[in-house]
């Protein structure tokens, strides 16, 4: 997608690989081979080393080998044995923001932030599992309030201060309180109060409950590892991304604004994940990422051979691309919550939950992608992807049935019919209001579609275009009756948390709040053990889908199109492009 | 040459008023309308800040402040040269403009001269072409490029240079090779009025009665058309040319987007689009600025055009309200220049030649 929308923090402490769960989970999933996604992890299953969306040609992806799946540790062939060298010309779909890292949230600016900065854990993007990084292993007390880190030795930042346990000290305290002389927030996923020592190569942070999410806040890249040049800095150097000093395998080398930025392989880089299979410096010589966001300009460029890579192209093109000889469609799907419209409780009509569920049922998920998106994208099962730790499916309460949402509709009193063949109740339409994705490209269409179905219902669906620079005003009108929301994000559960919970931003706006959600959200997070969470965020989803708080729509796709020549491309667990294990099949 | 300094000092004294009461209205405008960068971010429905983490980041901007105290703060600033901060991206707005000002008035001139050239060559065809047919042709062209977007243009060029023959690069923004699409995009994008303005200034020129002096006097149809026609012909296209700098900056919105270059047009748009008022007001204080400069300057050009044309001074008085180049715009839109007669007319633009 198009977007400059932030995402954040929030996920599982540890979790068992999504299929490897069972010999259920595996035949469920080949029986679903239109899902490209879950193709190429069958093969990858299978025994390949392959790992990302090739729709044309085939891409091997050694950043993703997880050292929990023996089967990617076959020798390569010698014509995948990677090159290092050479420079990458990628070309993102928007020029960078911010880069504050516990208030970026772009698509650019984390991806950016991602591979010039280390984080203490290391999610897998194929499993979700929690591995070690900088932290080389770690000790959760018995309780689960306490974690003790162990800090990799020998690691420093581009600046050559080292990275050590003072500094992860400084680093987790920075994250946690913000600094507001500086103008920086904390990370608005992290647990309060903390306290946070470091003694040796030790750093101990006490909580004062259970926080399920605390290692997957720290794997986004909202935690990223900074120098102390970067956190005495002000906000204003810290948003761009030259104010970064990082301890990654990419270091800023030049940035022009608007246009460019280079990114230089940091040489000595020594301290990958020892979960991935690329380890030492990176392939990649440089990477040069140009800011180009007209969609044409994009793909023509990358046509014309001037560039290797580039984010986002439209569906359409999506089509052409994959036919044409020398270039591959890539999808990433990251771990978090799925595409998912909130409904908001201060509208009159949502408070009735036979309305709220019609419209979950009476909206064709199907129909949506199969007119408008790619074998590339896929439906929501439920308001987090089927990866997130605790996906239960909920598929049976979402599938389309407008016969059930007819009758719904007709049981909550909207039975009678006005001239243009709306609903009414007491001689009122039934009519809601939504405001279209700004961030998004492809989301007039998406929300055309939505509007002429929910009218076969008879249901209005009032679309209202935002100006960019007044999102948030037209988000917060008060006939607003929906919002869009939901993307990979580092911890989703904890992000859901601020996002549905009475006392932080209360998207559902249910009125006196709603104390048995937040209770789920409360116990979720301080659930004893793996099973009894799995129960909690079980209940959580059941509650939210059931009494249709939210309708889930689609797993978000994050389209990328390269040359054939662009081997090893990988995605962090959130769908950031990650450019380590990167390399140009080229002389 | 007294009236001459009045006249620069008064005109100056106009372009700071006006520049000041442009600054004044954008800033009311900008707090006026709802939402703002910072607001946009700690409320997005994505990644929502909770109020209380919220506030220490709206004092940080001075948003809590009324909106005088913020209006008295910034134009503090201003005072002492400093324009500011992003409120999206942290930049330096100083360096933002500076960075986007060198590369938009390097296109902006190039697209100038295409612009001229496009004239004069559109222009010369229109009036003094042999042929009927070329000349009716050459009249097409001002409306044919006024109807087609500059955006098509652009993509078109790329198509063909870049993508096709590979001649010039699409993502490259240095050397003098890569301004010339975007120069070309831009330069066909403002030249219609300019070659209309032209064609008419032309056709009026040349059917004024001092042609047929000069003809009778036996001078080459060349040389009437380029000593003396010409010149009489071109001044309302100079004025036009000189109100051009709105289209260019305005057109550099768009052609800076399709060429990928961060010029005044992308940062002015990238600022616009997300309400990021120190950049905004940054961005109006030059464009009027400028806008008014270059009036200016083109106003004290007219008399080195055409001499008829000079700052009124009536002798023993100095000049007091006479706006004079208005008078002189006046005198040149003339058909007939109600002071001169015809040959003193066309022997006052024959020595003008020799100035």
């Amino acid at each position: 997608m198009h977007e400059d929308r932030y995402a954040a923090a929030g996920g599982a402490a540890s979790r068992s690989r999504r299929w490897d769960s069972g010999p259920q989970r595996l035949e469920a999933a080949l029986s679903e081979a239109h899902d490209q996604e879950r193709r190429i992890r069958r093969r990858r299953l299978l025994g390949g080393g392959v790992a990302a969306v090739a729709a044309a040609g085939g891409l091997t992806t050694w950043g993703l080998a997880s050292h929990s799946d023996p089967s990617s540790a076959a020798a390569p062939s010698a014509s995948d044995r990677p090159v290092r060298g050479g420079t990458l010309v990628y070309l993102d779909a928007e020029s960078s923001r911010s880069t504050q890292p516990q208030a970026a949230g772009t698509w650019q600016d984390s991806a950016y932030l991602e591979n010039i900065t280390d984080r203490l854990v290391w999610k897998d993007p194929e499993t979700g599992e929690i591995q070690p990084y900088i932290a080389e292993s770690w000790h959760v007390s018995e309780d689960a309030t306490t974690y003790t880190f162990r800090i990799r030795e020998g690691v420093t930042y581009s600046d050559h201060t080292p990275l050590d346990a003072a500094s992860v000290k400084r680093n987790l305290e920075w994250q946690a309180r913000g600094d507001e002389r500086n103008g920086i927030q904390p990370s608005t996923e992290w647990p309060r109060p903390t306290t946070i020592t470091s003694e040796g190569s030790t750093v101990t942070v006490r909580l004062r409950a259970p926080y399920n999410d605390f290692l997957d806040v720290l794997s986004g890249w909202g935690a990223s590892l900074v120098a102390d040049r970067t956190i005495n800095a002000p906000l204003e150097t810290q948003q761009q991304i030259t104010g970064i000093i990082g301890s990654g395998p990419f270091v800023v080398e030049s940035e022009k604004y608007g246009e460019r930025i280079v990114f230089a392989r940091r040489t000595g880089y020594d301290w990958a994940p020892p979960g991935l299979r690329q380890q030492g410096e990176a392939l990649l010589e440089r990477v040069e990422v140009h800011a180009v966001t007209d969609d044409t300009t994009r793909l023509g460029t990358l046509r014309s051979g001037e560039a290797d890579a580039i984010r986002y192209i439209q569906p359409a093109d999506e089509r052409n691309l994959a036919d044409e000889d020398g270039f591959q469609v890539l999808a990433a799907q990251g771990i978090g919550a799925t595409n998912q419209w909130h409904l908001r409780q201060s509208i009159p009509a949502l408070q009735d939950v036979r309305v709220r569920r019609a419209l979950q049922v009476g909206i064709d998920r199907k129909t949506l992608l199969s007119d408008l998106y790619t074998d590339n994208w896929s439906v929501a099962r439920s308001v987090v992807t089927e990866d997130t730790v605790g996906f239960v499916d909920q598929e049976e309460r979402l599938a389309f049935d407008p016969d059930t949402a007819n009758g719904l509709l007709d049981e909550a009193g909207y039975d009678e019919r006005d001239d243009e063949g709306y609903r009414t109740k007491d001689g009122e339409r039934l009519s809601l209001v939504t405001v279209i994705d700004v961030y998004d490209a492809t989301a007039k269409p998406l929300y055309q579609l939505v509007q002429s179905q929910l009218k076969e219902l008879g249901v209005q669906l009032i679309l209202r275009d935002a100006d960019y620079s007044q999102v948030s005003e037209a988000y917060a009108a008060p006939d607003v009756a929906m919002v869009r929301s939901g993307w990979p994000y580092p911890a989703p559960w904890a992000t859901l948390r601020t996002i549905w919970e009475t006392s932080r931003t209360d998207d559902f706006a249910i009125e006196g709040g709603d104390p048995a959600l937040d209770e789920l959200l409360a116990d979720q997070a301080t659930a004893k053990g793996e099973r009894a969470r799995a129960s909690a965020l079980a209940d959580l989803q059941e509650y939210v889908v059931a009494n249709a708080y939210t309708i889930p729509l689609l797993k978000d796709s994050q389209i990328f199109a390269a040359k054939n020549d662009v081997n090893g491309l990988s995605w962090s667990a959130e769908a950031r492009p990650l450019f380590y294990s990167t390399w140009l099949d080229r002389p | 040459m007294l009236a001459r300094t009045r006249y620069v000092l008064t005109r100056i004294l106009q372009a700071l008023l006006v520049v000041a009461v442009t600054y004044v209205l954008t800033y009311w405008v900008l707090f006026a309308l709802p939402g703002d960068p910072v607001k946009n971010r700690l409320d997005n429905p994505q990644n929502p800040v909770p109020p209380d983490q919220a506030r220490a980041i709206i004092e940080y901007y001075n948003l809590d402040e009324p909106a005088i105290t913020q209006f008295a703060i910034t134009v503090g600033r201003l005072l002492h040269g400093d324009l500011g901060y992003s409120l999206g991206t942290g930049r330096a707005v100083s360096d933002l403009v500076l960075q986007g000002l060198g590369s938009t008035v390097v296109l902006a001139l190039v697209a100038l001269v295409v612009a001229a050239v496009i004239a004069a060559v559109v222009g010369t065809l229109a009036v003094f072409a042999p042929w009927e047919a070329v000349r009716r042709l050459a009249r097409l062209v001002p409306g044919l490029s006024l109807a087609t977007p500059s955006f098509l243009i652009g993509l078109f060029l790329l198509q063909i240079f870049s993508y096709q023959l590979g001649w010039v690069s699409a993502l490259k923004t240095e050397g003098a090779s890569t301004v010339v699409l975007p120069a070309i995009t831009l330069g066909i994008s403002v030249s219609p009025a300019i070659t209309q303005v032209l064609i008419q200034g032309l056709t009026e020129a040349s059917g004024r009665p001092f042609v047929k002096v000069l003809r009778s006097r036996g001078l080459s149809g060349g040389a009437i058309v380029g000593r003396h026609v010409f010149r009489n012909g071109s001044i309302p296209a100079l004025t036009l040319l000189a109100l051009t700098i709105a289209d260019l900056i305005a057109g550099s919105v768009i052609v800076e987007s399709v060429f990928n270059r961060a010029g005044l047009g992308y940062v002015t748009e990238q600022a616009v689009r997300s309400q990021d008022g120190p950049i905004v007001l940054a961005v109006v204080l030059l464009a009027s600025s400028l806008y008014t400069l270059i009036n200016l300057a083109t106003d004290l050009l007219y008399p080195v055009i055409d001499p008829r044309i000079g700052i009124a001074e009536p002798p023993g008085r100095p000049a007091r309200r006479t706006p004079a180049p208005v008078s002189a715009r006046a005198a040149a839109d003339a058909p007939e220049p109600a002071s001169a007669s015809a040959s003193a007319s066309a022997s006052a633009s024959a020595s003008a030649e020799g100035a």
